[in-house]
């Protein structure tokens, strides 16, 4: 089942010449199972399209066709539960997304508010602190007394323990060390491969999505400019740089080393060891004339 | 929800009223203030209703984005003229409904104390709608000085003032936030009943209280670290400066709580 934008436009609300918009005639299809990077520069629409994706925002112009749903401009909004348990929604602000007097409750919110056993919930709970790596010691403690990455991990693991078929984060690795910006990203991987998860999340760092993501979406002016592999997102003349981004060093090398020897990029996406084997065997059919630059 | 908060929200169309001083607008609004108390009749309330019309009209700002500043005291309005339809037992004739009986009086002290609240309120909101929060802080800074011979801090009041003010919206845009996070986590404001709905706002008041505590203390860091001193001597990117129109104001305000007295 498809994740369908059909001129999808969103204008914030505001008082004469204060309007401001968010999704501009948007489309979109996005495919279920697949892991999707959002790119775009600040203000280019990333956070309000990923609040599309469950109804918190609903459109002020066009449809969405989420799962079994329709979103249509002027809905009440009302009965949005069920699209709520199945897709996931981690906000950008983990401080503003946390409530609870300790990490347990908040982690218990979602899973009780939809339907789960007690039992089951405290179960899914500590399943998705544990796979967060957040200590059964965390648990009683107030998460505004927790440090900025462990706050985020409980953010995430807040959607995580409803067992969304969704998941759509916010800049889930922001604030997060090396450490555990990877064991995250692999984690959500994991769940997407292993488990048939979808996983949409919006990032400012190409690099760390590089080894994970299968789709790219770039955000432009609440539009989405470019939809696609990773390949071609890379391989695209000027692309990123029109929708204001700067190619990080490791995707500058990648074209650089492709425009050098005519070969084209693999498909993606982009693991360390793979892109060292790939350019073993480049370099092994045809070395190069001079050193690389 | 922010978006709709119209109290304390400056509007610039460059009016006559936009370019007065700050501190004859506080002024005329506090002499209006007055005239509003000393209403006694309804002739009173047209005249001071013409008066606040013609002020409004000068702001060049719509009278809808009056009315809207109207909006947040309607439960409130509603509330207080039920209060004095009920309760007050006053005046010449009275309907009788069975068990509950209704006074001209009650009637009448019921529209005197809404339109009072309304009166004033819409006078009030040229000042916010007309004046940026800087310059009224200034101006209330100004007007305060005379409280420091008593010991108090003009400038101490007026951070308080302007820090509260400047929190307003943040606070109101955190708790839509937080509601925001819980919708997406099941719990739907508006899937919910009355008493559900009072309970999830009372669970808001933990978390933007700890939120709003938090963002003040950071601020008391960042305007320490940015080298401020409370008492350190300051000066001013806008000088207060008083003219014809400011004079004119809070003459024509001050003559309207005259007229009232008269007719």
């Amino acid at each position: 089942m498809a994740l369908e934008f059909q001129q999808v436009t969103y204008t914030y609300p505001g008082g004469a010449g204060e309007r401001r918009i968010g999704l501009d005639a948007l489309d979109l299809v996005l495919q279920e199972g697949r892991f999707i990077a959002v790119l775009g520069a600040s203000g280019s629409g990333k956070s309000t399209l990923l609040q599309h994706f469950n109804g918190i925002l609903l459109p002020t112009g066009g449809q969405l066709l989420i799962l079994d749903y329709t979103l249509t401009p002027g809905m009440s909004g009302k009965g949005m539960k069920e699209l709520r348990r199945r897709v996931g929604l981690a906000f950008q602000f983990p401080e503003q997304q946390l409530f609870a007097e300790t990490v347990e409750e908040d982690l218990l919110y979602g899973p009780r508010n939809f339907g789960m056993k007690p039992e089951d919930a405290r179960i899914a709970a500590h399943k998705a602190a544990k796979a967060l790596g957040l200590g059964e010691e965390l648990l009683g403690r107030n998460p505004f007394h927790l440090s900025g990455g462990q706050m985020r991990k409980t953010a995430i693991a807040t959607v995580l323990a409803a067992d969304p078929d969704v998941l759509v984060l916010d800049e889930p690795a922001a604030t997060l060390d090396q450490a555990s910006r990877e064991e995250l990203l692999t984690l959500l991987a994991d769940l997407c491969r292993q488990e048939g998860k979808t996983v949409i999340l919006v990032t400012h760092r190409l690099e760390e999505v590089l080894p994970y993501a299968e789709e790219y979406v770039l955000m432009d002016q609440g539009k989405a400019v470019f939809h696609g592999s990773p390949r071609e997102l890379l391989e695209t003349d000027g692309l990123m740089e029109r929708a204001g981004i700067v190619a990080p060093p490791a995707v500058r090398f990648l074209r650089s080393f492709s425009e050098r020897f005519g070969t084209s990029l693999p498909d993606g996406p982009y693991r360390a060891d793979e892109l060292a084997r790939f350019i073993r065997d480049v370099i092994r059919k045809e070395p190069p004339a001079c050193p690389i630059a | 929800m922010s978006n709709r908060m119209i109290m304390g929200k400056y509007i610039n169309t460059g009016s006559w009223m936009h370019q007065l001083d700050p501190r004859a607008k506080t002024i005329a609004m506090l002499l209006f203030m007055v005239a509003v108390f000393l209403v006694r009749s309804s002739v009173d309330l047209v005249i001071l209703a013409a008066y606040s019309v013609a002020v409004m009209a000068t702001t060049r700002i719509s009278f809808r984005t009056y009315a809207r500043s109207l909006r947040p005291l309607l439960f409130l309005m509603v509330f207080i003229f039920v209060f004095h339809v009920l309760f007050d037992t006053g005046g010449s004739w009275y309907v009788d409904l069975g068990p509950v009986k209704f006074y001209s009086g009650g009637l009448q002290k019921g529209f005197l104390s809404v339109s009072r609240m309304v009166l004033f309120v819409a006078f009030t909101a040229v000042l916010t709608l007309t004046t940026p929060p800087l310059l009224l802080t200034q101006a209330l800074e100004s007007l305060m000085k005379p409280l420091a011979l008593v010991g108090l801090s003009p400038r101490k009041i007026t951070l308080m003032l302007t820090t509260s003010l400047r929190f307003i919206p943040t606070v109101f845009e955190e708790a839509n936030k937080i509601l925001r996070a819980q919708a997406s986590r099941g719990m739907d404001l508006r899937d919910q009943n009355v008493l559900q709905k009072a309970k999830l706002l009372i669970s808001l008041l933990v978390p933007v209280t700890v939120g709003a505590i938090r963002r003040a203390s950071e601020l008391v860091d960042s305007m320490e670290a940015r080298g401020y001193r409370l008492h350190a001597p300051r000066s001013r990117f806008h000088e207060l400066t008083w003219g014809w129109g400011d004079t004119l104001l809070v003459g024509s305000t001050a003559l309207l709580i005259g007229i009232t007295q008269l007719v």
